[in-house]
């Protein structure tokens, strides 16, 4: 069958219709993305000879990411985070929770080193409080979302199922 | 041997060469196979969203599959800008609602390839994900690439294979490199021979010659996960519907 392998001349759509059009090809013989090409037209067209845009790639950046970097500029140490744990907010996380609410109690009116000190002394006294309830919570409740794991059948492989054929 | 599955299907059901199996005469001619009574061809091709694909999935799945991560701002193609959101720290993030667009855009033309009984070939270079891409074909009774790309395998099928060689009708790329970072032979190779083609395009990828481009993250085996979820629905709607309008 009559055939162009110019890739980078139009598209693959352009080249097959110049093929209809001359009769090199059958209107039969279309291939089969041909019709749903004209139905659904993509985005752009797939050139290979499409400029790049030329766009600049913004930077993201949140309100609370100066929060962030003070405490983390002063707090190397801070231990490893799992990423995949949603049931408990991060140090991090407590730390910029504790810094705004203090700075929105303030108005302020408050220096950022105060607030720093204050939000620190917050989380602080927060982790006092619950670390003697953790141990005796951590154990049970960690049995208890281990079952509840195994018994919602959350892991999609048994392994039983996996030396059946 | 390298095409998965179904070489010999390859090599024997097609009379046709190249990409091109013709369209059913029924869709053209309604009246030459036994369809439903009340069901119209032109409907299927002129409705926006036939087969409901815009249902499979959401934003936040996209999201929890991790679609937006990119590589690091250095690695970056600049014909992907368009599609990017920004640059977190270095690392470029994806607008996930142009994604979604485009993936949408993709699945429906799975889903209709399908339909017309076209045959769809996944590919996907590396290791780590080949497998549950060649399960997802085996699934959705297609076929599957993901092996070294041997150079000919589309131009030159009929001294590789033997014999006259119906090539797929549509090309869904997991990635469009292959293992050396280098853009997978196969994209140019279904251009030059006329096929149409579906891509997940990373950070670091070159969109152009895919016809249908997905911008997103084809790293993570969650997400290839999530795609090969996807287009393995988007296909099987459309076999159910051609099993409905064509006894």
């Amino acid at each position: 069958m009559a055939r162009s392998r110019l890739e980078k001349i139009g598209t693959i759509y352009s080249r097959t219709k110049g093929l209809l059009q001359s009769g090199a090809l059958q209107w039969e013989d279309r291939p089969i993305w041909y019709d749903l090409y004209e139905a659904f037209p993509p985005i752009e067209e797939p050139r290979y000879d499409r400029p790049a845009p030329n766009i600049p790639i913004r930077k993201i950046f949140y309100e609370e990411d100066k929060v962030r970097a003070l405490f983390h500029n002063r707090n190397k140490h801070i231990g490893t985070i799992n990423m995949f744990n949603n049931t408990s907010t991060t140090l991090t996380k407590k730390f910029i929770q504790a810094y705004t609410t203090l700075d929105e109690k303030y108005k302020g009116e408050v220096s950022q080193e105060q607030l720093y000190e204050e939000a620190i002394e917050l989380v602080q006294r927060e982790k006092q409080k619950f670390s003697k309830a953790e141990d005796e919570i951590s154990l049970v409740s960690s049995f208890k979302q281990a079952q509840a794991k195994q018994d919602s059948g959350n892991i999609p492989i048994k392994v039983s199922d996996l030396f059946k054929d | 041997m390298y095409v998965f599955k179904p070489v010999n299907q390859l090599l024997t059901t097609a009379l046709k060469r190249y990409s091109t199996s013709v369209i059913p005469k029924t869709i053209t001619n309604n009246d030459t196979v036994p369809t439903q009574p009340d069901f119209n061809p032109e409907t299927v091709l002129n409705s926006p969203d036939y087969f409901n694909v815009h249902n499979l999935f959401t934003v936040k799945d996209l999201f929890d599959a991790r679609v937006h991560y990119g590589h690091k701002e250095g690695s970056i193609d600049e014909r992907m800008l368009p599609y990017i959101y920004g640059s977190r720290l270095g690392h470029i993030i994806f607008d996930l609602n142009k994604t979604a667009d485009y993936l949408r855009n993709a699945l429906n033309i799975a889903a209709h390839v399908a339909y017309r009984d076209g045959i769809i070939l996944f590919f996907l270079r590396g290791a780590q994900n080949a497998h549950i891409v060649e399960k997802t074909a085996l699934e959705c009774g297609e076929f599957a690439h993901t092996r070294f790309w041997r150079g000919g395998i589309f131009t030159n099928a009929e001294k590789q294979f033997g014999a006259v060689t119906r090539l797929p009708d549509l090309c869904i790329f997991f990635n469009t490199l292959n293992n050396v970072l280098i853009q997978h032979t196969a994209v140019r190779d279904s251009a030059k021979m006329g096929i149409a083609t579906i891509g997940i395009v990373d950070s670091n990828c070159n969109p152009n010659l895919i016809t249908y481009p997905v911008p997103g993250n084809d790293d993570s085996p969650i997400s290839i996960q999530l795609y090969c979820k996807l287009f393995k629905a988007a296909i099987l709607r459309g076999k159910e519907k051609r099993k409905e309008h064509f006894v």
